[in-house]
């Protein structure tokens, strides 16, 4: 009997309908999806002794407090610190996967001119050669940390130190402009204020330290009808913030100067707050118009603001007439004790050097020679040339007062991890010796003696006086505490205003330096994740 | 039209027999471990029943997993009787301090975080309930590797078709989700992927 092509036809068919009643296809797809997370090229960590190392958030200037699950000696796992005197335990959802970044495609890993390979020689000749030509300017994203010393007397020779101002810092530019003092050293008393009134910034949507307003809500408003901390939101959209506000008022784009000038003029008239200061010009028909507001809207909204002391307003993007209302409503900005970086003069530079603190998004609208560090490539760089810093935790970070905090605080984060060969930090580029610059800033900690010291964990600080050197205090830093000020050491800022200010004029410094745009999140948080749900609301649930 | 039925079933028998029978076969590799090891035969002589008096919770929470070869030292400092997994006990790795390299069933991907405090402690689960009575057995069984995965098979479970488990087999995510949907605790990715 010779099998015909139908019959082998049909024993096809049914072994192949068979199989589908056999765990094999399935089996296999399992497997076959568990075999493509092992395939050699990709890394693994080591197996070996779990430990938990303290250390904190490089990725932004905010310093977030972190737990680092440390599996044979590399980093596996990043959770927040509970009890950081900084954030609190919380955490933007970028950091939780920050230990990741070192391995990413755009790790940069050689230095680059106008995007071929080139040498730290050549880098460093070009750098010498364009400072003989004329001045150079060096761009800090973090002042206040041993190393921004080092860049700022490198710079000091003959050309200028400039600050690259964060959304927290530049929102305090008005005050910065009224008062003298730099805006770096300035903060927000949120912690007093039980009302917020919020011209745009997203509070509760990674504005600020993670953790810092998001933890105050939490406590104080999440939930409750009437809430010990009313914040109220003005923006066009209904924002993640706007939506868990207390109230949330749709202005039109653009109006914030006009509602902000409205709202005090009613303040002023109907006497809800002392009367200190100039008086804008706008009426409350002209701001309703401007608004797209009732102008019985703006009257209760002004109301509403006064009946809960002290307020407090944040505009997004240093609207100067928002900072005047807040002036009008009691401030409630602070200056922090520590040493503020000076303001640069403007100048023509020669040669810009940016540190790898500063976002990557910041280009320097100048026809100079730039000189880029970064750990990472976030791609459409103008920079002539792109030089491999450090990644995360592969060097002794430090961690200055986060931008807009009321009070100064210091940290350090341990190298947990090598660093590739051949990158280097742009203070080490210019010469400074980055570990001598750290421990001189423990000693001008140390010689103020202000303040303490919060241990990893501890609720209570132990007072920076009962320690004997600062070296000790560098270890203790090392080892996850922080210096956090006497909140008493911050003072409140008088700010001298003769007339009302026009809308968003004459509060930057000026120049190329301040014409950008600085993001929130930092390089390689992707538009996906920005538009995502996935940064920290707490108490959502509640909603 | 008989010959063509004939056919097809003969086909899907063939398939059947090989997904089931020959499939795991040729899917697993059976190892067996470095040496012997009894639990029974130590939990009686040292007078221990519990679990956690050789796995040990350490001091921060984190666990201690197997014991090292230094435990093993107190008592097999020298070989306790001629058998040729006492001597290669003292002789491979107590002596030379090494520690044994065992194939460990429940070793889960690198990706996954598991507390063995927090389910002891907190939800007061009994290892039994997820790693067997491993306590009373006689011998250690043998270690079978999924050859594509690499994983253990104990991951998976025995069952093949998954269906009709004891409720200590499989340690796949699926088996933690249905544990946790059961006791109503939520996890989240975070709670187990770091």
């Amino acid at each position: 009997m010779k099998p015909s092509r139908r019959n082998l036809l049909a024993l096809g068919g049914g072994a192949m309908a068979g199989v589908v009643f056999t765990p094999l296809p399935w089996k296999l797809l399992d497997d076959t999806a568990i075999w493509t997370q092992n395939w050699p090229w990709i890394p693994q960590p080591a197996r070996g002794p779990v430990e938990v190392k303290a250390a904190a958030c490089s990725l932004c200037p905010h310093g977030c407090g972190l737990q680092v699950r440390m599996a044979a000696g590399f980093p596996v796992g990043v959770s927040g610190a509970p009890a950081h005197p900084v954030s609190g335990g919380a955490l933007c959802p970028l950091a939780f996967g920050a230990h990741q970044l070192n391995w990413h495609p755009r790790r940069l890993h050689e230095v680059r001119r106008r995007g071929r390979a080139a040498s730290w020689d050549a880098a460093s000749m070009a750098l010498r050669a364009a400072a003989a030509e004329g001045p150079v300017a060096v761009i800090d994203g973090r002042p206040g940390r041993g190393a921004s010393a080092i860049l700022r007397d490198f710079a000091g020779k003959s050309g200028a130190y400039i600050t690259a101002p964060g959304p927290e810092e530049r929102s305090l530019a008005p005050y910065a402009a009224w008062s003298g003092v730099p805006a770096s050293a300035l903060g927000y008393d949120l912690e007093s204020a039980r009302t917020i009134i919020s011209f745009g910034a997203p509070l509760l949507d990674g504005w600020g330290t993670p953790g810092r307003f998001t933890r105050l809500w939490s406590t104080h408003a999440a939930g409750l009808g009437d809430p010990e901390l009313r914040l109220i939101q003005i923006e066009p959209g209904l924002s993640h913030t706007a939506t868990l506000a207390w109230r949330w008022v749709p202005a039109r784009p653009g109006s914030d100067a006009a509602l902000a000038a409205g709202l005090a003029r009613v303040l002023v008239e109907e006497r809800l707050v002392p009367a200190k200061g100039p008086v804008p010009a706008t009426s409350v028909a002209d701001a309703a118009g401007a608004a797209g507001l009732p102008a019985d809207a703006i009257v209760e909204l002004a109301r509403m603001i006064a009946q809960r002391a002290p307020a407090l307003a944040i505009s997004v993007d240093g609207e100067p007439a928002v900072a005047a209302l807040n002036l009008l409503l009691g401030g409630g900005i602070v200056q922090r004790r520590e040493t503020a970086a000076p303001q640069a003069a403007a100048i023509a530079p020669r040669a810009v050097v940016i540190d790898a603190t500063v976002p990557w998004e910041y280009e320097p609208a100048s026809g100079a020679e730039v000189f880029r560090f970064a750990a990472w490539d976030g791609g459409g760089s103008k920079a002539d040339w792109l030089l491999p810093a450090p990644g995360f935790l592969e060097e002794i970070t430090e961690h200055p007062s986060a931008p807009g905090s009321a009070v100064a605080s210091y940290a350090l984060s341990p190298a947990l991890m090598d660093a590739p060969a051949d990158v280097r930090g742009a203070a080490a580029f210019v010469g400074g010796t980055p570990a001598d610059a750290v421990l001189a800033r423990c000693q001008e900690i140390f010689r103020a003696r202000n303040g303490g010291l919060y241990r990893r964990g501890a609720k209570d600080a132990v007072p920076l006086a009962s320690l004997e050197s600062a070296a000790r205090l560098q270890d203790e830093l090392l080892a996850g505490a922080v210096w956090v000020d006497d909140p008493a050491g911050s003072r409140k800022v008088r700010c001298e205003l003769k007339e009302w200010p026009a809308a968003a004029a004459g509060t930057h410094r000026g120049g190329w330096a301040d014409a950008w745009s600085a993001p929130v999140l930092p390089p390689l948080a992707t538009k996906l994740y920005q538009e995502s749900n996935l940064r920290e609301v707490p108490a959502r649930s509640r909603i | 039209m008989p010959r063509t039925l004939l056919a097809f079933a003969i086909g899907f028998g063939a398939a059947l027999a090989a997904g089931w029978g020959a499939f795991p076969r040729v899917l697993y590799q059976k190892k067996v471990q470095p040496i012997e090891f009894r639990h029974k035969t130590h939990a009686a002589k040292s007078g221990t029943s519990a679990c956690g008096d050789c796995h040990a919770l350490r001091d921060d929470g984190g666990f201690g997993g197997i014991p090292a070869t230094a435990s093993c030292a107190g008592c097999h400092g020298e070989p306790m009787g001629a058998t040729k997994a006492e001597a290669a006990l003292v002789n491979d790795y107590v002596k030379p301090h090494r520690e044994t390299p065992w194939l460990v069933y429940a070793r889960q991907p690198a990706n996954v975080r598991f507390s063995h405090a927090i389910h002891t402690r907190l939800a007061g689960l009994k290892c039994a309930e997820c790693h067997g009575a491993q306590g009373e057995t006689d011998a250690v069984k043998p270690y079978e590797v999924n050859r594509i995965s690499g994983y253990s098979r104990d991951i998976w479970g025995r069952s093949m078709s998954r269906l009709r488990r004891a409720p200590h087999e499989g340690m796949k995510m699926t088996d933690c989700e249905d544990c946790h949907r059961k006791r109503g605790v939520e996890a989240g990715c975070l709670g187990c992927h770091q």
